[in-house]
């Protein structure tokens, strides 16, 4: 096999709900990743530093608290200008406060530059293998 | 076995000192003392016109018996030793390599984050460092830099030794790029994110200085003729810092402050973070020994930037527009003359809140922040950078504080910000200052890391305890 692929993964904002956060954490890793996991409470500036250093191939955010759409807003802006346009931006968690549909979410941040959505319903299986195609889709 | 007399000489900028040391079983002490201009074409020649001060009919280099009495000497001449560095992001891979290169007792004298243009390599072929620290990018992490900026250096007419720690993954097609250049390749400053590895650096810096840089001036010979290996100054400091907090008792969150005419040396020696359930640390953990150098800072050649960052401070401690004028104009006169001494109380007043104004920006740009972050839990700290509040000793030394020591002036060290701000830094809270009133510290720190203990002890209780805050 290959190098692994480089991931950051985080909690972005204010929010310390870390349960999940290790739990991707562990998941991507047996998956083959080399994971730099930020943690919680993590900044926009944060993650595109990581993102930087590591030579990562994507930013995998996750809002627990329901202020995931604030806290998101401009970090595909942010990362363009620090040279980071080819990055895959994945999103995940509780995004929002209330009963939304879910394809609405979507949208939202599909809007806001985040090349994936996703609930807190998914039983993680096949994420790890998505990732890694939209990865060298991304590097042709 | 302790010799019965050892010798240390530091070869500073201006002056060449030196002193003998009595060791006994635990501590040094002093018994002859000599200060001479520094030779600066021809360092030996200072240097054995201190030998010859310290012990009659040894200043010849053929009378003397380097057998009897061990020589140790350390070396700031020439501006001390130079270093760019250049890094990927700026809080992270570039700052951890200032702190690399602070701590091996360097001068940092530009540093480049990301991707270096024409501007920048015209600006270190200008400045000329003895050595560029080349670092950036993981382990396995970012490349593209590192390869798109090795190509730039290999084109350029740097002439000094390039220290590559950066990505480990690239670090042969960046030694094969620059093999046109001086290079040598040693573990990455950042091997994981975040995560600090500056020991092997400092090695390396370490050899480069023995190896290449004291070649010029003569210390090469000094070297040969006395078997002994010569340190940068702030190095021998920053072994002596070490020692303390290892080794004296009640010394484990202190400063040190090591003032001149050109520059500020901090060195703290604290934890960098507190654990204390309310505070997440943001960024890099920064080591318990750090140093950082402030070229803008300093009470003759930078007394003019001193003058202009320090307005704030100024103001803390009462002047008012007509008296910062007089220390405008005082400023402008003694930066053209940097063996100036002040002739009355005013002028002494002014040296006193100049060195006042360095030590608090020093203290400040040294200091991390905390910062409120609000979350429907409540309220949080976002701490960056180190956090100094459990200083509570510090210690000042170098010329000028040594001497308004032994005139008895105080200085003022604020331990609050003179202008409210967003971020609150982490300032030493509670201290008492402790004063190197014979100015004998950076001779004794030459004996740091062969006697830590001894050196320690000695150095401690040469300090002149003075009450503070
Ligand atoms: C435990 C918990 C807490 C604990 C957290 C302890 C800790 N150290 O983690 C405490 C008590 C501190 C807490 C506090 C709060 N909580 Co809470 N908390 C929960 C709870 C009960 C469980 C969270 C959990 O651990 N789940 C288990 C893990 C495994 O699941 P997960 O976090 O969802 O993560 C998985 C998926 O979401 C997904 N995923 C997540 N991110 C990503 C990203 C990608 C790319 C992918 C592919 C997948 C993915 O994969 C993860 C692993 O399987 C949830 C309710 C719930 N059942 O979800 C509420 C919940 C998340 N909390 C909530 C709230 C409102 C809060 C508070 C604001 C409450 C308050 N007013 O005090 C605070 C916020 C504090 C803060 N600053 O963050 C709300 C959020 C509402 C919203 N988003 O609409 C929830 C949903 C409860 C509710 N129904 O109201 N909470």
């Amino acid at each position: 096999m290959s190098t692994p692929y480089n991931i950051v993964l985080g909690v972005i904002g204010s929010d310390c709900h870390s349960v999940g956060n290790k739990i991707l954490e562990a998941y991507f890793t047996e998956n083959g990743f080399n994971v730099t996991n930020l943690g919680v409470m993590v900044s926009q500036e944060e993650f595109i530093a990581a993102a930087i250093e590591t030579g990562a191939k994507a930013i995998l955010v996750s809002s627990l608290y329901g202020h995931g759409e604030i806290d998101c807003a401009g970090l595909r802006e942010k990362c363009i200008e620090k040279g980071l346009e080819d990055i895959i931006l994945y999103v995940g968690g509780n995004l929002v406060v209330g009963k939304v549909p879910f394809e609405q979410v979507v949208e939202k941040f599909q809007k806001m530059g985040f090349d994936r959505v996703f609930s807190n319903e998914g039983s993680l299986d096949e994420e790890a293998e998505l990732l890694r195609k939209d990865i060298q889709e991304r590097l042709k | 076995m302790i010799p019965q007399k050892i010798i240390c000489v530091d070869i500073g900028s201006t002056y060449t000192k030196g002193a003998v040391f009595n060791p006994t079983e635990d501590r040094f002490n002093v018994s002859a003392r000599a200060v001479v201009p520094t030779t600066v074409n021809y360092l030996p020649d200072g240097f054995y016109k201190v030998l010859e001060a310290l012990i009659p009919g040894s200043g010849s280099k053929q009378a003397y018996d380097k057998a009897e009495f061990p020589v140790f000497f350390s070396s700031s001449a020439k501006g001390g030793l130079k270093i760019a560095v250049i890094g990927l992001v700026p809080e992270m891979s570039l700052n951890i390599a200032r702190l690399a290169a602070f701590s091996a007792g360097a001068r940092v004298c530009a540093a480049f984050p990301y991707r270096l243009g024409k501007a920048n390599i015209a600006q270190i072929e200008s400045l000329a460092p003895d050595i560029l620290l080349f670092c950036g990018g993981t382990d396995g992490g970012n490349e593209r830099y590192a390869l798109e900026n090795s190509k730039m250096i290999a084109a350029s007419k740097f002439a000094g030794t390039i220290i590559y720690a950066g990505n480990n993954f690239v670090a042969d097609e960046v030694a094969e790029t620059l093999s046109n250049k001086d290079i040598v390749v040693t573990e990455n400053v950042m091997p994981d994110f975040g995560k600090l590895n500056i020991e092997p650096v400092r090695d390396a810096i370490r050899k480069v200085f023995l190896e290449k840089i004291i070649s010029g001036k003569g210390l090469d010979e000094l070297v040969k003729k006395f078997e002994t290996l010569p340190v940068p100054t702030p190095l021998a400091v920053f072994n002596l810092a070490k020692a303390i907090g290892e080794n004296v008792k009640d010394w484990d969150n202190f400063a040190i402050i090591d003032m001149g005419g050109a520059t500020t040396d901090f060195y703290s020696y604290t934890n960098a973070f507190h654990y204390d359930g309310e505070t997440v640390m943001k960024g890099i953990l920064e080591p318990i020994l750090k140093r950082t150098v402030e070229g803008d800072l300093g009470m003759r050649v930078s007394a003019e930037s001193t003058y202009e960052t320090g307005t704030d401070y100024f103001g803390s401690i009462g002047f008012d527009e007509s008296k910062l004028n007089e220390l405008k104009n005082y400023t402008l006169k003694v930066s053209e003359s940097p063996e100036y001494l002040p002739e009355n109380e005013k002028e002494k007043m002014f040296d006193r809140s100049l060195a006042g104004a360095c030590i608090y920006h020093s203290l400040l740009r040294h200091a991390g922040t905390i910062e409120e972050v609000f979350t429907i839990k409540g309220r949080i700290w976002a701490q960056i950078g180190k956090d100094l509040r459990k200083i509570n000793k510090i210690i000042g030394t170098g010329g000028y504080l040594a001497a308004m020591g032994r005139n008895n002036e105080k200085i003022i060290i604020p331990s609050e910000p003179s202008t409210p701000c967003e971020k609150i830094p982490l300032l030493p809270q509670k201290f008492t200052y402790h004063a190197d009133n014979t100015y004998i510290l950076p001779l004794l720190a030459n004996l740091a890391e062969k006697y830590p203990k001894q050196c320690a002890v000695t150095a401690i209780e040469s300090l002149i305890n003075e009450q503070q805050n």
